[in-house]
């Protein structure tokens, strides 16, 4: 009889003090989880009722809002745009604030503790204040109108140097010295053997990046006027002032393609987005 | 040591040989990988970084237009003088402060309730982790067009409190006066919380357990073990979430051009200090006074910042 049967403590007792956390936390989940409820229901369901009964269930399903916005406005035009920024800002940006994080956790290169005090005084300043003069510098650069306004001053930055410094800081220097005294050059160990260890920190800069960069807002609304330029966030926000109340349901199927492939990817790697924004050490 | 509590965690500074002269030229050059290595970023912050800088407080003692850069013509610190008596300006940054008391009572007190549930329970916490923050993904414009419809007067919120008789009649909040900076806060509470949660969270996860033993044993309630120890120990990481969420908060722009015209409304009641500036730049294209108006949020911040760092530091001693 090798069996063992659980212990009596193992099956907890049901008590109000232990069920109500449980109550707030379900509670809370239904409403953080209730708009989106709205958006999946209203992009398949009738506009006449998207405005006249708000609260009811479709009556009929209809996939008409999605065909829709298709013949209306190039939504593919808008995804490329959206794609062609966000996968250039993230693979530049991963790149360039690995090399900046190496080079100020593992290389002792003289002025190297006072570039980095810098940066990091450099995140205490507001962005409204590059703001305007900003604009006027890529203006007078001619990048009004092209991509190159928003990939280039994105193509590194300090948080992400910071968050891949905290990172390389677990990895012992003796493992990146035994590499020098085999005689590779610092280009070398980054690429055979510092990118490949950051990769879980790596994955996390460029979720954060990616995420910013195709939520960003601001940035395509000041410099991408021409409509042919115009990302996901811009030709939604100009889409919905053109749609009458009957076809609402357009916006609502074009929402929820903007937002289901974020939600989606953030089910997949969800430990990396939260350790994006939780990662912050204190001392 | 206690009193920078919230400092994230500088270089530590490696131990060096005082340097002379021959021997910084021999170790600049055999470290040269490392100038390598950070010179994008030096590159690209002195070009849009360090330079607009520059130019705007250059800006600010003109009237200048982008689109007709000949008229260019200094007017002293007129900007500034027009700025500070400017009650728009004066309008937007109340607007603000009074979104941003209510938002960051929210977010903070959400989150730290939430974290708080979540340290309690023993099994499904990663679940409730994961929902929680799911709003996180959603850009301004979704989280706009979601919240504006949920709460408009046609909308599914007040469709129902009409039928409970909590309210007579539905409300056309955005053209009333005060109702539109509380809605926003609380639309992007909803956002935000989350990451309010996990950063508590992993600092509830951080405190000793045996200073609540040792508190208990001399026969503290739970009320006192809150107060006397968890709000303590988690001063950190709210000070971090206040001094950075403030600093955020204040520049806000998306959500109130995505609802209102680009002055705030009929009553300016929902303009931002952003908004005004981007009005101020492309609306009246006065790129110089929008600078100027730029340069004074800018200080607000910095006054707030300071105020909340002084705050703290007393609160330690």
């Amino acid at each position: 009889m090798a069996t063992v049967s659980p212990p009596m403590s193992a099956r907890p007792r049901l008590k109000l003090g232990k069920l109500l956390p449980y109550i707030l936390l379900i509670l809370g989940a239904i409403v953080v989880f209730y708009p989106f409820f709205y958006m999946l229901m209203n992009s398949v369901k009738p506009g006449r009722e998207i405005l006249h009964s708000p609260n009811a269930l479709p009556s009929q399903i209809t996939f008409s809002g999605y065909t829709d916005v298709f013949a209306r406005l190039n939504v593919l035009l808008l995804l490329r745009n959206s794609l062609i920024l966000a996968i250039s800002i993230t693979l530049l940006n991963t790149l360039l604030s690995a090399l900046g994080a190496y080079a100020i956790a593992k290389i002792p290169f003289p002025g190297r503790d006072q570039i980095f005090g810098f940066m990091l005084a450099t995140m205490m300043i507001p962005g409204v204040l590059f703001l305007i003069p900003t604009y006027v510098l890529m203006y007078n650069l001619g990048w009004v109108n092209h991509f190159f306004a928003l990939i280039i001053p994105a193509a590194v930055s300090v948080y992400n140097i910071f968050l891949l410094r905290q990172f390389l800081d677990t990895i012992p220097d003796e493992q990146l010295e035994a590499a020098r005294l085999d005689g590779a050059s610092d280009i070398g160990i980054f690429w055979r053997i510092v990118l490949p260890l950051m990769k879980p920190a790596l994955t996390t800069v460029a979720i954060l990046t990616f995420m910013g960069s195709w939520n960003d807002f601001f940035g395509p609304l000041l410099y991408l006027t021409d409509p042919n330029l115009w990302t996901v966030q811009v030709g939604l926000l100009q889409f919905q002032s053109g749609v009458p109340g009957e076809n609402v349901q357009e916006v609502w199927a074009l929402i929820t393609m903007i937002t289901l492939p974020l939600v989606i990817f953030y089910f997949i790697m969800q430990d990396q987005f939260v350790a994006a924004f939780a990662n912050v050490k204190f001392k | 040591m206690a009193t920078r509590t919230a400092d994230v965690r500088l270089a530590t500074p490696a131990p060096s040989a005082p340097p002379s002269g021959a021997g910084l030229w021999q170790r600049m050059l055999r470290y040269r990988w490392g100038y390598i290595f950070i010179a994008p970023w030096i590159l690209i912050y002195a070009v849009f970084g360090i330079y607009p800088l520059v130019l705007s407080f250059y800006l600010t003692f003109f009237n200048y237009s982008f689109v007709r850069p000949d008229d260019l013509a200094f007017v002293g610190i007129g900007n500034w003088v027009r700025g500070i008596q400017d009650p728009l300006f004066w309008q937007s940054t109340f607007n603000i402060l009074y979104n941003q008391a209510i938002f960051i009572t929210l977010t903070l007190g959400l989150g730290l309730g939430t974290a708080l549930l979540l340290k309690g329970i023993t099994r499904g916490g990663r679940i409730f982790r994961t929902i929680y923050f799911i709003p996180v993904v959603t850009s301004v414009i979704v989280l706009m067009t979601l919240g504006g419809y949920l709460t408009s007067a046609t909308g599914p919120i007040q469709n129902v409190l009409v039928r409970l008789g909590i309210l007579a009649e539905p409300i056309f909040w955005q053209s009333t006066f005060w109702l539109p900076m509380p809605i926003i806060a609380v639309i992007n509470s909803w956002k935000w919380f989350g990451v309010s949660t996990v950063i508590l969270l992993a600092g509830l996860y951080s405190i000793d357990p045996q200073l609540y033993e040792s508190a208990s044993l001399e026969g503290a309630n739970s009320w006192q073990l809150f107060r006397s120890i968890t709000i303590p120990q988690l001063m950190p990481q709210i000070f971090f979430l206040l001094v950075v969420d403030f600093i955020n908060g204040l520049q806000m722009f998306g959500e109130v051009y995505a609802m209102f015209d680009i002055y705030g409304g009929n009553q300016h009641q929902a303009l931002t200090p952003v908004l005004y500036l981007y009005a101020q730049a492309f609306d009246q294209s006065n790129m110089g006074y929008a600078s100027t108006l730029g340069l004074l949020l800018a200080a607000i911040i910095a006054f707030i910042t300071v105020l909340q760092f002084r705050f703290v530091q007393r609160d330690v001693e």
